[in-house]
């Protein structure tokens, strides 16, 4: 495997989303290639702190509550509706 | 919300005794597959659309045409997925048409938008990172809205959203080559705005590893 092909992979290695001969011949080509290697530790780096420091939103309560109103019943109602199964 | 009054309560039971079998089961299983990725759906929709009225907007009308479409839902299947493609359908119908030109970014609305609602609405756990543990959350916010649309766009639904490669390519209607590539530029460009983001906060990151 040349650099080239590795870069193809890089970012499903990342992901864990490599078959398992694909995970083989990348990574016995990291064990080989210090650019690759380097830039495959960055990609993971550059995942983990998307994944970790992101600012994430919670849904406001008044469209919590319209979402329930949609099917009509309130967790409340879910439990008690049960009753009649 | 106040328990209601008994009497009250009777008739809500009595009015959903009426619906029928079929309608309270759809109702019950809408709730447990869809309405639990909420929050994850807002976080998106605000996350593209910048604006709190029109993420609800949009959040709503994709729980609606879930909920009419639900039996299209092919089950055992990531309904999270489903509802994520409905959303972004919702979206290019929507809002996309009178959106600006794609690749421009206006970096004041950003960081006037991130100011405007992140004191009020997040959930962000302040896991401690060995990497970067100094950038601040804002940064890295710019940093992935500075990003094409395209490639903010994979780098969220995979990074943030977990969803898997197949999912993805579904969701952007794009071949699993497409999604890869993307992923691999994308965390190419976002790793250099991280790095000077790093740089700024005098944390090197080649020492650390
Ligand atoms: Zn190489």
């Amino acid at each position: 495997m040349d650099c080239t092909k590795a870069s193809v992979l890089m970012s499903a290695a990342v992901d864990g989303e490599l078959s398992f001969s694909e995970e083989e011949h990348f990574l016995s080509h990291l064990s080989e290639c210090k650019e690759c290697s380097g830039e495959f530790d960055d990609a993971k780096k550059t995942k983990m702190i998307i994944k970790e420091k992101i600012i994430r939103f919670k849904a406001p309560q008044a469209l919590i509550d319209s979402i329930m109103q949609l099917t009509n019943f309130d967790t409340r109602e879910t439990e008690e509706t049960r009753l009649y199964d | 919300m106040n328990k209601p009054a008994p009497t009250q309560q009777k008739k809500t039971l009595e009015k959903n005794a009426t619906l029928s079998r079929e309608e309270r089961k759809k109702q019950l299983e809408f709730q447990n597959e869809a309405v639990v990725h909420l929050h994850s759906l807002y976080n998106y929709a605000l996350h593209i659309t910048m604006n709190p009225d029109d993420a609800e907007d949009l959040v709503q009308e994709t729980y609606l045409k879930a909920y009419r479409f639900f039996n299209s839902f092919e089950r055992g299947t990531n309904c999270k997925a489903w509802l994520f493609k409905i959303l972004k359908n919702n979206y290019i119908n929507r809002f996309r048409k009178d959106s600006k030109e794609p690749g421009k970014v206006d970096y004041d609305l950003i960081k006037d938008f991130y100011h405007s609602i992140k004191d009020t609405r997040n959930d962000t756990t302040e896991a401690d990172s060995d990497y970067f543990h100094s950038l601040l959350h804002e940064e890295v916010y710019q940093a992935l809205h500075s990003l094409p649309e395209e490639f903010r766009e994979v780098i969220q639904l995979c990074d943030i959203e977990g969803f898997t490669y197949e999912e993805i390519a579904n969701m952007v209607d794009s071949p699993i080559g497409t999604v890869r590539s993307r992923l691999y530029r994308g965390r190419k460009l976002l790793r250099v705005q991280l790095e000077g983001y790093a740089q700024k906060h005098g944390f090197n990151t080649d020492d650390n590893q």
